[in-house]
């Protein structure tokens, strides 16, 4: 946490600050789901509450706070509470691992300078700690089926819980291929190595297109559209939303929930969806980097310091600055998980196993068998 | 300091979570207190600064294995199932006895693999991803073999569920 009692307080600080920022999210996300579902439609949405219809969603959280506490008679109370609970705890600490920008210097006087990390904690291999704690999310949406004793409700359960072991699979292996080409385990590395424009060495010669970034796309392209699918999976969006599939199992696991409880579920599934917004952007499309070769994290301090003067809050500008641009990527994707849901229908059940089993699962190991021999046989 | 406090506060909940999943009658809460234990071991991992057997320990027991343990717990009748369990002198004196066997097992193979190891002259974990690198090196030369083994058992149990699955019944079997 830092040697200094400043430090410590400062990160103190940034993990509550973007603990909030991600909760804080939620309801614009779910303004934008509502307005962007309502233009993909040909309707209107919510325009009547304020400006665009934005206080719709203050409305919506004071209705959410006021709704009766309701437990059903046969329901397990203990774990009925809990499970909402733990719906928010796997999200909450994944995006804490996030980076969202290069440090920045703080400076007291002469002798107390450190520099803070723009992400909740910095943990080496990153990757494996995001992946570990996002698979604990099973067990929220299975106690929370369980403890409603309700058959649609443990339906829901039951399918979530297959659904996210069969996808955490396809999902993981298509992360082997970027850490085969990246050759680390730390989320910040692998933005580094995405910066300047896009260069490899094969067979000791070196290539460089000058006019595209060294993003990982242009070496994972297959991983990319694995990793994309087993997300939408992984988050339980349409077309993979089967565990709350409304037409079939009225709303499956959160059938018996309502009022604040069943919020917490909402924020969860949009944490969710935020954390693999943030990795897709990290693993695929430079992360907080700017994306324009020749104008990378460097040049851009260099242009700040350039334009400002030299002053101790540069680093604190470029740190907001690249902060922006990883939102700036992270809500492209957190459209497109909008965008998708309101245009595909709903996969069936056995149509979901079939996809996660038969084509995921070997194309994500034909993709591992197809990089590591193209690294291998580009650095004999 | 800082680390004394964190490893005792893991080691207190792994032991009280432990207790917890033996001497609790219901079969869902002692499968979530399993849970509790394995992600204690996950954190204490990650104090000795193995951050790979934590993420595995976390993936594999806690995400995937505990995870169908709890699907399967929740599709029994547990009223049934409380009832279903055996009394008398010679039922308890068994379980007893099978407790003590396992038990004695267990700790015999403990002090077994501590007794090779030296005092103080620990090879020290190497930090960031070098430590998978050395713990690959390992797997796929010195025990390859046991490796090697144990996949083609899970191959083996995998091609016979799937065989059992289709012989007798539901969702997969073959109509022909």
């Amino acid at each position: 946490m830092g040697t200094y009692n400043v430090e410590i307080a400062i990160n103190c600080i940034k993990i509550i600050v973007l603990f909030l920022i991600m909760v804080q999210l939620v309801p614009l996300l779910v303004w934008i789901e509502r307005r962007g579902s309502a233009f993909i439609q040909h309707r209107f949405g919510p325009n009547r509450v304020g400006p665009l219809g934005l206080f719709q969603l203050l409305a919506d959280a004071v209705k959410f706070l006021n709704k009766e506490e309701f437990v059903p008679e046969q329901a397990n109370k203990k774990l009925f509470y809990l499970a909402p609970v733990i719906a928010l705890i796997p999200a909450a600490l994944a995006f804490l691992a996030i980076p969202l920008g290069t440090p920045f210097d703080v400076v007291i006087d002469e002798a107390t300078q450190f520099s803070i990390p723009m992400q909740g904690a910095v943990i080496p291999m990153g990757i494996l700690y995001i992946l570990g704690v996002s698979s604990l999310a099973a067990y929220s949406l299975l106690i929370a089926g369980w403890s409603s004793a309700n058959k649609y409700s443990l339906m829901g359960a039951l399918r979530a819980s297959a659904q996210m072991i069969s996808y955490e699979l396809a999902m993981g292996l298509a992360i082997i291929g970027v850490i085969l080409v990246n050759g680390t385990f730390d989320l910040t590395e692998i933005i580094q190595q995405q910066e300047g424009p896009l260069s490899f060495v094969f067979r000791g010669q070196s290539y460089e297109v000058s006019f595209l970034p060294n993003w990982g796309i242009f070496y994972q392209p297959l991983g990319f559209i694995l990793f994309l699918v087993a997300a939408f999976a992984e988050s339980n969006r349409t077309p993979f939303d089967l565990p709350e599939a409304e037409a079939e199992l009225v709303a499956g696991y959160h059938t018996e929930y309502s009022g604040f409880k069943m919020n917490l579920f909402y924020i969860g599934e949009y944490g969710h969806m935020m954390v693999a917004s943030a990795l897709l952007s990290i693993f695929y499309f430079g992360g907080y980097g700017t994306g324009i070769p020749g104008f990378g994290v460097a040049e851009l301090g260099e242009y700040i310091n350039q334009s400002l003067g030299p002053s101790q809050y540069n680093s604190l500008i470029l740190s907001l600055v690249l902060f922006g641009i990883s939102f700036i990527k992270i809500f492209f994707f957190l459209w497109i998980f909008i965008w998708v849901r309101w245009t595909l229908p709903r996969f069936r059940y056995d149509q979901l196993m079939d996809l996660g089993w038969k084509t995921l699962l070997p194309w994500s190991l034909v993709n591992i068998f197809i990089s590591a021999i193209v690294v291998y046989v580009a650095n004999v | 300091m800082l680390e004394n406090i964190v490893f005792y506060g893991l080691e207190a909940l792994v032991i009280l979570s432990a207790l917890a999943m033996i001497s609790i009658r219901s079969p869902i809460y002692s499968a979530l207190c399993l849970v509790m234990v394995m992600v204690g071991v996950a954190g204490i991992f990650v104090t000795l600064n193995a951050y790979f057997l934590a993420a595995v320990q976390l993936i594999v027991y806690a995400g995937a294995v505990t995870v169908l343990f709890v699907m399967v717990v929740m599709m029994i009748d547990l009223k049934k199932n409380g009832r279903s369990f055996s009394k008398g002198l010679l039922g308890n004196s068994l379980k007893a006895f099978s407790v003590g066997l396992i038990w004695s097992l267990i700790a015999t193979s403990v002090i077994y693999v501590f007794s090779d190891i030296g005092r103080g002259d620990l090879p020290k974990i190497s930090e960031g991803t070098f430590q998978m690198k050395e713990l690959a090196a390992h797997l796929f030369t010195k025990y390859i073999f046991g490796f090697e083994a144990i996949c083609i058992l899970l191959l083996l149990v995998i091609v016979g569920t799937v065989a059992l699955s289709r012989a007798k019944g539901g969702t997969h079997v073959r109509n022909d």
